[in-house]
């Protein structure tokens, strides 16, 4: 019963996925973090078999940083994403393929766009304006498409991301809670959904929900 | 095939093609992305579809570019229709035991040359490990095939001018999604002629 | 004495100087000059062509009447000799042994494509100059192989650092430039373009620059198509994506009497004849 969920709005993304980890109906734990932040803007939910997660999850980590040190400068979420996804892609052909199921969600510092990208473990990409992964999917997704609109701001996208999680509350016979990050200009920060106004913390104190995201040793060029 | 859906159609009309194909993207009966094009631009006299697995789909067309790159800058003169499908083609069957999942259809109008200054239009067609087929009038591929065949086969007829045959692959297209639940969620129309090549991005039924 | 430690690329002389490489660099100081000026709007380069003659067959050679024009194409107007396309968004003008100059195109051409194959981005300008100085570095190192005789100027653009000029060496040195030159009288080029750069120059001034450098640097009094090879790198008006242009012999032309450096060779006049065939593109020059 995994569920993750990403919404791009006028100049930030939103990704958001639930914390528990188990095998068939039990639940062995409910405070694992499924986001990895991959670069100082760039970030994605993931889920799929139980330790081909994390392990794919550290390659894709380990080479963009590595990507990051060598060329001064991180992958923009489209480049990173068509790596991603060829990385996938040469997987499922291979003898023992990841079945790692994700949601990549970016800031473009350079077009000032926020990109959010739907992956799958076949190495399938869609560029899209929100998404979700896992069993949220049947529930969240008309959600999403009731409430979506184009160019909405933070508190906006918050109450949309709410109002799916909500669903996924009703519908799905298991409790979940959920972990979200929310990327923009100034890098990626932690939400907690369970706040009235998640946004005015961010806007109060950027530096205190900052997440430590991945960077290079030195800063280079303008 | 039947994972992400998804259809393409190509037809000849009179000194110009045209190709078109669904937007969809789906997760077996989920719909995903409404944005999903499966045809891409070689160079604007030369276009191809290509439906089928979307990851597939995505590796072929990053793996036809590298290729028709290197071929451009090598020649430095454009791939004509006949050479670009052989190239498909060869491409596919070098995955002869572990085919990529997709159907292709290429169409377009070959560049006049001193040896053949008035070509004609071009569309061929081939299977998941390239089998080619070059047919006179109309190519369709991807999960809403059968369905094609039948509207295309009523509509279209030969000789068609751009803006009819603009018409024609409309509303075979439209109407052949209608009848399937894996393609869908609107259509983009590619019409190529001599000069120009005219792109048309039309509402569909979105359900 | 030096003979002693001339023979292989991977043994330093007691001064410690690898002398094949040094020979490498040369060579490249006997082929015709590139020089390329950068301003924000743009880069222009020119190159001189060695390679001439009124019996020289160019009528298959780039340039001719149905290649080229702008937009995707661009490109295809001219060069063949000094001036080649690595990539969409970067060209690269080379001195050196033509052979090798050659054989390092190709390898440029095909990292770009890896690049856009495994990003599905064009690959950034200084990447590509790091991919080919790898490689020519390593030619100074490994046993049994001669250094690239080739000196080469990139000129490109990438949403990252925007228009960037870069020069590289037989050694697999490189570095970025304003304005630079490779090539026989590299350093007094060097001298006029640092003599006459100006920061802010628009695109134009930057061309003009360039051929007038060129124009002096050159034995020949008068400019023209016949001995020159000319680009410029740009942003499309609209897409604002690169736009790589080299151009046509007769663009070219028409730029140099412009700028008032030439544009009518003297030996143009009935040179239908010699080149080859009714429509060689030599005839062409205005």
């Amino acid at each position: 019963m995994e569920c993750s969920f990403g919404i791009t709005g006028k100049d930030y993304v939103l990704i958001a996925a639930d914390t528990s980890a188990g095998r068939s109906i039990v639940r062995m734990k409910s405070d694992e973090n499924k986001i990895k932040t991959l670069g100082p803007h760039l970030a994605m939910a993931y889920g799929g078999e139980p330790g081909d997660t994390n392990n794919f999850a550290e390659y894709i980590e380990r080479n963009l940083r590595l990507y990051h040190i060598r060329n001064h400068f991180p992958l923009l979420p489209p480049s990173a994403s068509a790596w991603i996804r060829r990385t996938l892609a040469e997987s499922i052909r291979s003898r023992k393929p990841y079945a790692v199921n994700l949601l990549l969600g970016g800031y473009d510092t350079t077009t000032d766009l926020p990109h959010l990208y739907w992956i799958d473990y076949l190495g399938t990409k869609a560029i899209v304006p929100y998404a979700a992964h896992g069993m949220g999917v049947y529930v969240s997704l008309s959600t999403m498409d009731k409430w979506w609109y184009e160019g909405m701001d933070k508190r906006e996208g918050i109450e949309v991301l709410k109002k799916c999680v909500d669903e996924v509350e009703k519908r799905l016979t298991v409790a979940l809670k959920f972990n979200c990050i929310l990327i923009d200009k100034n890098g990626i920060h932690k939400i907690d959904l369970s706040e009235q106004d998640p946004i005015a913390k961010v806007e109060a104190s950027p530096e205190e929900t900052a997440v430590e995201a991945p960077n290079p040793p030195i800063e280079v060029g303008a | 095939m039947e994972l992400n859906g998804g259809s393409v159609v190509a037809m000849i009309g009179k000194d110009c093609v045209a190709i078109a194909s669904d937007l969809r993207l789906g997760n077996q009966s989920v719909g995903v992305a409404s944005n999903f094009e499966k045809v891409f631009p070689v160079n604007d006299k030369l276009y191809y579809g290509i439906p089928g697995l979307a990851s597939d789909v995505y590796t072929l067309r990053e793996h036809l570019r590298f290729r028709v790159n290197m071929y451009r800058m090598k020649e430095e003169r454009e791939i004509t229709p006949k050479t670009f499908t052989h190239l498909v083609s060869s491409t596919l069957y070098e995955k002869r035991f572990g085919p990529f999942f997709v159907e292709p259809v290429v169409a377009g109008i070959p560049s006049p040359t001193p040896l053949d200054p008035h070509p004609r239009p071009f569309i061929s067609t081939m299977d998941t490990i390239g089998c080619i087929t070059t047919p006179k009038d109309f190519a369709v591929a991807g999960t809403a095939a059968d369905k094609l065949y039948g509207v295309a086969e009523g509509l279209w007829e030969p000789d068609l001018e751009p803006e009819d045959l603009f018409e024609t692959i409309s509303q075979t297209l439209l109407n052949a999604v209608d009848r399937d639940a894996l393609s869908g969620w609107g259509v983009v129309v590619h019409l190529i002629t001599a000069d120009k090549v005219v792109t048309r991005t039309l509402r569909a039924r979105m359900d | 004495m030096a003979r002693r430690y001339d023979s292989r690329t991977t043994i330093f002389s007691p001064e410690g100087r690898l002398f094949q490489v040094e020979y490498a660099m040369e060579a490249i100081s006997h082929a015709g000059t590139v020089l390329a000026v950068l301003s924000k709007e743009g880069i222009a380069m020119a190159a001189e062509k060695k390679v001439t003659g009124k019996l020289l067959d160019l009528s298959l050679a780039p340039g001719g009447s149905g290649m080229g024009g702008e937009g995707t194409e661009a490109w295809m107007g001219g060069g063949g000799e000094k001036i080649f396309l690595l990539n969409n968004n970067i060209l690269a003008g080379l001195a050196g042994i033509t052979s090798d100059a050659n054989s390092l195109v190709n390898f440029a051409r095909n990292s770009a494509q890896k690049h856009l194959f495994s990003y599905d981005e064009d690959i950034p300008v200084e990447m590509l100059v790091q991919r080919l100085c790898d490689m020519k570095q390593g030619y100074t190192q490994f046993g049994g192989l001669r250094p690239f005789g080739v000196a080469l100027l990139y000129m490109g653009w990438d949403p990252l650092y925007g228009f960037q000029l870069y020069q590289s060496d037989p050694s697999g040195n490189y570095s970025g430039w304003k304005a630079t030159c490779i090539g026989s009288n590299h350093s007094s080029a060097a001298s006029l373009l640092k003599q006459d750069y100006k920061e802010d120059l628009t695109l134009e001034e930057a061309k003009s620059l360039c051929l007038k450098v060129m124009s002096k640097t050159m034995d020949s009094t008068k400019l023209s198509s016949e001995k020159l090879e000319f680009a410029t790198m740009t942003l499309h008006p609209e897409s604002k994506q690169p736009l790589a242009k080299i151009f046509r012999t007769s663009e070219l032309d028409e730029l140099l009497q412009k700028l008032e450096l030439g544009g009518t060779p003297d030996e143009a006049i009935g040179a239908g004849e010699g080149s080859g065939s009714a429509v060689g593109n030599v005839a062409m020059s205005t």
